[in-house]
């Protein structure tokens, strides 16, 4: 429907021109042409259903040019404040082109450019969103990777944004593939660079074999006036498992614009799908939280918990899609957002939404949205805690159940550090 | 100088008076004990001194070692000494039990001007006072008072009470809810912390608990004064014989 369309975008063949050839071979020069034309048609409007929450208005009335056009980016180090994690490799991109001085030393996985020859790319169900569509259009150097057996290392991607002197766009790549029983985590770390507003355009594609599992940990930081839109697709044959938990935080400068949307296909019997997240912004940060999950085979289980701390005049959204088709018989699939009001500036929309075709399964999904209990403060306060550090702790404890979701004890207290550094500058900030 | 004074107080709740005068003083190393039916005002009072909000304080005084408290924030009246134990503990999801104490120990040692607590130190504290209270060591990693009993709240308030060394103690009804055994034990507890540099005000609606807790001055308060002070005995009094004769009145 061209009315729900915003056709005015920067996304054009002036942008394509910039963009430079982007050849990467027969197949994926078809995929491309195919979202080209998706692209011209335009971007997703304030009228789409599925955008309605996060308008892309703005975005698409910021000049960007590609990154490969900007000749005055050099990012020589990564910000300090990038966590390490053990026993993981690290990747880094900077507007979405691998960095190898950069990165450490590639060794024990499989991490290749994206190539011609991975016939999985734009097999998952996102392929036809228009985000991925601009993505697919244009991403100019992505990642494969592909697990057997147990991966004793994981991948840590540490994806940096940064715009010169004029707004830059990128769209990173990565496709993971894991052979039956392969076991693989992925960690991400999404930052950016102060200065200019630039656009992030991830798409992740993943595909879980049979009894595979893949644990994926995203961080989204946003501290400045950017927009990071990413979008995942995952498949999940029999028995495989998805285990995931999506960090977002952001407010203490700027407005930032951040979607993380996620898509999953529950396609063998038994398969399992855990997707949670927290999320703490503060300032006139924007974090949206989409979900899409489809039961098409049955006898499998899909968990999801949300928790968001909101400050300042920051909008959050949760919109969770459960379908579970006729034959996805003995699914379990439950959902939970709740969203914690530090002032009364802010705001949330949720929108659960689930399409239940067969008859015999348990779905549940929950919301809360509230304030901190005056109750619990004076309790507190009566223990002597001034009240930054009594709400720190409240917070803390809102938060604790969501991230206790995070298997890897590792991975789970560097994730609790970004949120006490997050709360510590918000209080800083007060 | 006595430690805590209380000089014709008046509270009021929107237009409601509640607190009607009252005036109470206790000094170092003395258990009062408040008695009163329910509905009277001893919530109320406890709430005041310790600086909860919502509440209009139209008149009075309450000074602690002859400073002003009402001046003071409710977090800074319990660093400067006031404790009280809650009628009805909250529960806290989310927040473990050590985590809070921890917190609350190192709040008043930055007080004093004192490092916070090393890990060690403050795990070998709290095994030596919850093996006292005979509280199970499993309860200082769950989340404070979730899904805690009647008892175990109580329990968890007295160890809290005694981590934090209170210079005024107010406990507001510990005693409800409690079994003898837990009563015996959460009072052992308070007995244990008697000292001439420390005051109690124990508030209770029945007698049971001050045989446990042995007072020194008995308070009997209805309608928002106090309307009868004494000894000891003045609690079997009115064991024996109710409030009436006070309601009456
Ligand atoms: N926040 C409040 N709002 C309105 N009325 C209150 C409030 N708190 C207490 N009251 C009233 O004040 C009176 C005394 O209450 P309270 O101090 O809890 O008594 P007690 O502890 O002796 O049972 C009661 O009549 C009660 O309804
Ligand atoms: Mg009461």
């Amino acid at each position: 429907m061209a009315a729900s369309l915003i056709s005015a975008h920067p996304f054009g063949d002036a942008y394509a021109a910039k963009a430079g050839t982007l050849s990467a071979g027969a197949r994926i020069d078809a995929l491309r042409k195919v979202a080209r034309t998706e692209i011209g048609r335009g971007l997703p409007g304030p009228k789409n259903e599925e955008w309605r929450f996060t308008p892309l208005n703005a975005l698409s009335r910021v000049g960007f040019i590609p990154a490969a056009a900007a000749d005055d980016v050099d990012v020589t180090v990564v910000p300090s404040d990038v966590p390490r994690f053990e026993r993981a490799i690290r990747v880094v991109l900077v507007n979405g082109t691998f960095q190898p001085d950069l990165s450490d030393k590639i060794s024990g996985i499989d991490i290749r450019p994206l190539s011609d020859s991975d016939a999985a790319l734009g097999q998952t169900a996102t392929a036809n969103l228009p985000l991925v569509a601009l993505n697919t259009a244009f991403f100019a150097n992505g990642l494969a990777i592909s697990a057997k057996g147990h991966q004793p290392l994981a991948v840590h991607i540490v994806s940096i944004g940064a715009s010169g002197a004029e707004p830059v766009a990128f769209h990173p790549r990565v496709l993971v593939t894991t052979a039956p029983g392969a076991e693989l985590t992925l960690i991400e770390s999404h930052v950016g660079l102060p200065g200019q507003p630039y656009f992030a355009n991830p798409v992740t594609e993943i595909l879980i074999a049979e009894d595979a599992r893949v644990h994926r940990y995203v961080t989204v930081t946003e501290d400045c006036d950017a927009f990071h839109i990413a979008t995942t697709g995952v498949t999940v044959a029999a028995r495989g498992c998805f285990a995931a938990f999506h960090l977002g935080l952001g407010g203490s400068r700027g407005e930032g614009t951040v979607r993380q949307e996620i898509h999953a296909r529950v396609e063998g019997e038994g398969a399992q799908v855990h997707l949670n997240g927290a999320y703490a912004i503060g300032g006139g940060v924007h974090h949206d939280f989409t979900t899409v999950i489809d039961h098409v085979a049955g006898g499998a289980l899909s968990k999801q918990m949300f928790k968001g701390v909101l400050d300042g005049k920051s909008h959050g959204v949760y919109q969770g899609r459960v379908r579970v088709a006729e034959n996805a018989q003995q699914t379990d699939a439950r959902q939970l957002h709740r969203a914690l009001f530090l002032t009364a500036g802010p705001s949330v929309d949720v929108k659960p939404e689930l399409e239940i075709a067969a008859d015999d399964v348990q779905c549940a999904h929950g919301a809360t949205t509230g304030s901190l209990d005056p109750d619990h403060l004076f309790f507190l306060a009566a223990r002597g805690l001034d009240p930054e550090t009594a709400r720190m702790l409240l917070v803390e404890g809102f938060l604790a159940d969501a991230l206790e979701q995070i298997g890897d004890a590792h991975v789970r207290e560097v994730f609790g550090r970004q949120v006490a550094g997050w709360l510590q500058r918000r209080g800083g900030a007060s | 100088m006595p430690l805590l004074e209380i000089k014709n107080l008046h509270a009021k709740v929107g237009d409601k008076e509640i607190l009607k005068g009252i005036s109470l003083t206790i000094n170092g190393g003395e258990v009062h004990a408040i008695m009163g039916p329910n509905g009277t005002g001893k919530s109320t009072l406890s709430n005041v001194i310790a600086g909860r909000d919502g509440y209009d304080i139209t008149q009075g005084e309450v000074l602690l070692d002859g400073k002003n408290l009402l001046e003071l924030s409710a977090d800074a009246r319990a660093r400067a000494g006031v404790f009280l134990a809650f009628q009805y503990p909250v529960e806290i999801p989310g927040v473990s039990t050590s985590q809070f104490l921890k917190t609350a120990i190192n709040a008043k040692r930055r007080q004093q001007g004192k490092p916070e607590i090393d890990a060690m130190e403050f795990l070998k504290l709290v095994k030596a006072k919850i093996k006292a209270l005979g509280i199970a060591d499993d309860m200082i990693r769950r989340p404070l008072n979730v899904g805690f009993s009647g008892g175990e709240k109580k329990r968890a308030e007295i160890l809290q009470m005694t981590l934090l060394e209170p210079r005024l103690a107010v406990l507001d009804e510990t005693d409800s809810g409690l079994d003898i055994d837990a009563l015996k034990v959460v009072s052992e507890g308070v007995n244990a912390l008697r000292s001439p540099d420390r005051g109690f005000l124990v508030i209770t609606h029945y007698q049971r608990l001050l045989n446990y807790i042995v007072p020194d001055h008995v308070h009997v308060m209805t309608g928002g004064r106090i309307v009868a002070s004494g000894g000891k005995e003045l609690a079997e009094t009115l064991e024996a014989e109710g409030y009436a004769k006070y309601q009456a009145a």
